[in-house]
């Protein structure tokens, strides 16, 4: 609906994403969404790109990360009177097609989670790629306590009324699992939606490894 | 005893430093000075050390010493660190502030975009 799109606000959080953001922010504003794009310090040209693909652009003075980013753009969608909140990843792993669909699952939910495994097709995934999603969503769930097929999709739709109680405080890469506990503890309505996901050369080299999945554990625990 | 001498300038110029940034609340300073006093007896009369580990069980005086730094390196660590997730969450907090309020007022007053073009200033 027309309504739905002049009240929400599509949060996209880039930290070097020069090449490809203009396209990514484009096909989200195409469909009628406003976006605001937070860039989260980048060297690149990345802010005048964002721009350039008609996003509203806030900037961060300094790299805090992307949970920093995603906290910020919510704020501001907060400020700038959304209704509901859609996160969107940088790289153009998701599909601004999909959107509806989530904002649709709003109406009997407070959190529509996008995803990946959810019947949908996982495009470029390695295998190898595919074991490291389903394991971060079993050792997620446990953290957690909920059962979800898709643990760390970016790609999620807020009620903007329940968002204050889901305030991310861990500024880096273990914001997706703080996000997920505070939508157990706090008894918010959260449903699942299919989302297909493009991964393409760029989108897998700006992903997560196995590595950075230790640093990740570690600030959930010791910075929350 | 050339140590000996090393170890109490070590203590002076921690206890000097502390003194020249007084601005904590007295009890603060009383603590360091206590500390430099205790490890002032120590350089200087180490069989005290070895009364106190016998007071308490432990084998050498030695032994007590370092058992006791490590728990107080362990502390400090832990105090600094916690400062340290404090300062990042504050400063998380000012970012995103600036953030918002420079683009607030760029949407309402548009930055001049470059010398040469005055006009476009004004719009």
């Amino acid at each position: 609906m027309e309504s739905d799109r002049s009240v929400t606000w599509v949060v996209i959080a880039a930290y070097n994403e020069g090449k490809v953001i203009r396209g990514v922010v484009r096909e989200v504003v195409q469909d009628g969404w406003q976006v605001v794009v937070v860039d989260d310090g980048s060297r690149d040209h990345t802010i005048e790109e964002a721009r350039a693909g008609g996003a509203l652009v806030v900037r961060h003075p300094i790299n805090l990360g992307q949970g920093a980013a995603l906290q910020t753009g919510i704020d501001y969608a907060l400020r700038r009177g959304a209704r509901y909140i859609v996160t969107f990843d940088a790289d153009g792993q998701h599909n601004a097609a999909d959107i509806p669909a989530l904002i649709d699952a709003l109406a009997d939910a407070d959190v529509a989670l996008g995803s990946r495994f959810l019947g949908k097709q996982i495009e470029g995934a390695t295998a190898r790629r595919k074991v490291l999603l389903r394991t971060a969503t079993m050792v997620s769930n446990g953290l957690s306590g909920m059962k979800l097929t898709d643990a760390h999709c970016g790609f999620r739709a807020i009620r903007a009324s329940v968002a204050p109680k889901l305030r991310i405080l861990q500024d880096r890469m273990a914001h997706a699992s703080e996000l997920l506990r505070k939508i157990h503890t706090s008894g918010v309505r959260v449903v699942e939606v299919p989302t297909t996901v493009r991964y393409t050369e760029h989108s897998m080299s700006k992903g997560q490894g196995g590595v950075q999945a230790v640093r990740i554990l570690f600030d959930y625990f010791f910075r929350a | 005893m050339i140590i000996r001498i090393l170890l109490l300038l070590g203590l002076g110029a921690t206890g000097w430093f502390v003194f020249l940034r007084r601005n904590r609340l007295p009890v603060h300073i009383m603590t360091v000075f206590a500390l430099i006093a205790a490890g002032a007896v120590a350089v200087l009369f180490p069989e005290t050390t070895q009364h106190a580990a016998d007071l308490v069980g432990v084998g050498r005086g030695t032994d007590l010493i370092t058992y006791i730094a490590i728990v107080a390196v362990l502390f400090v660590l832990l105090h600094y660190y916690t400062k340290f997730v404090d300062l990042q969450r504050q400063l998380t907090e000012v970012a995103r502030e600036l953030a918002i309020l420079r683009a607030e007022v760029d949407r309402v007053a548009p930055p001049a975009r470059s010398s040469d073009q005055p006009d476009r200033a004004a719009g």
